[in-house]
């Protein structure tokens, strides 16, 4: 299977994953930065929503490193679709497409409720794929063993149910 | 590492990081729907590679205990609580929807897939209403002192 973008073939999953494992070694050798993507929306919204939890000093403390991650992987993004045959805005959603056939209008509505819970529920979880799914994993913590059960538990279920129930 | 070298370096690392989860399918809603229809191998192979290499090389950090400019190494353990079962369900129903992680969102964004725009304005609508409604969840799910939050990553 290829990938949507550009219908580019996508990297053998051995590679993507010993970047992925090595970068999280360079983030703690060299930053001394446990990885974790979802705690940086923390600090996208300290920007706006001005309560107590987004303006306590472990947000605040955090921007300088934070910010300049999650801005990375825009560049990330871009940089690929410009690296497999180049950029331009584009709907194509795979097999949302083929199966449930959604345009533009109801693709933004179905991302901002799945957006939603994956804000809503990350925090409240503490981490996501990558704080808890590798870091908490690689480090054997157990609030991350299940929180990771718990998030391919529920996807494997909600996928399931869309795909294979209701279609 | 702070200042202006400090932000190049998680810019360029965040880049990497974004760069390595496009091509790999981890930003693909393909992918992510083959992963959790048990029918793509892909993903549990990234992540689980990832998982392989990352916790020897932790263990051997945490062993030497210093960092490349020989800081003293500081990990905080994510505390436990109940948010993290119920959370994770949440988000597990969410990065199934739109086929993305936290992550995924932004690379999706810097792809060109212009649904994504719609999945970030949700994710920091979700992440919003957490903190502002932070003391209120407190008690349900058992969650650490504001001061503390549920789990830095």
């Amino acid at each position: 299977m290829n990938l949507i973008l550009n219908n580019a073939e996508p990297f053998h999953w051995a590679v993507g994953g010993a970047v992925i494992g090595l970068i999280t070694l360079t983030l703690l050798y060299v930053g001394n930065r446990r990885l974790g993507v979802s705690t940086g929306f923390e600090n996208l919204c300290a920007v706006v929503v001005n309560v107590p939890y987004f303006q306590r000093p472990a947000v605040r403390e955090s921007n300088g490193w934070r910010i300049p991650l999650l801005a990375g992987m825009l560049v990330g993004g871009f940089i690929s679709a410009l690296t497999t045959g180049g950029w331009e805005p584009f709907w194509d959603l795979g097999m949302f497409d083929a199966e449930i056939g959604w345009g533009a209008p109801g693709k933004v509505v179905w991302m901002f409720l799945g957006g939603v819970l994956i804000g809503f529920g990350t925090r409240l979880a503490g981490g996501c794929t990558s704080g808890h799914g590798i870091f908490g994993l690689s480090n054997l913590e157990v609030p991350s063993m299940v929180s990771t059960v718990a998030f391919m538990a529920a996807g494997l279920v909600t996928t399931n149910l869309i795909y294979r129930v209701i279609l | 590492m702070n200042g202006s070298r400090g932000i190049v370096f998680y810019l360029a690392i965040g880049a990497v990081f974004g760069y390595v989860l496009s091509r790999s399918g981890a930003a693909d809603y393909n992918f992510i729907q083959g992963m959790f229809l048990l029918e793509e191998f892909q993903l549990y192979g990234i992540i689980g590679t990832a998982v392989v290499v990352t916790a020897p090389g932790l263990w051997l950090i945490k062993r030497y205990g210093k960092t490349a400019s020989g800081a003293p190494i500081v990990i905080e353990k994510k505390p436990g609580h109940r948010g993290n079962l119920y959370g994770g369900i949440l988000f597990g129903v969410g990065w199934s929807i739109t086929g993305m992680c936290p992550g995924p969102v932004l690379v999706n964004i810097g792809e060109g897939k212009l649904y994504a725009i719609a999945a970030l304005a949700g994710v920091l609508v979700g992440a919003g209403a957490f903190g502002s409604l932070y003391p209120r969840l407190q008690g349900v799910f058992r969650l650490p002192p504001l001061a503390q939050g549920t789990g830095e990553g």
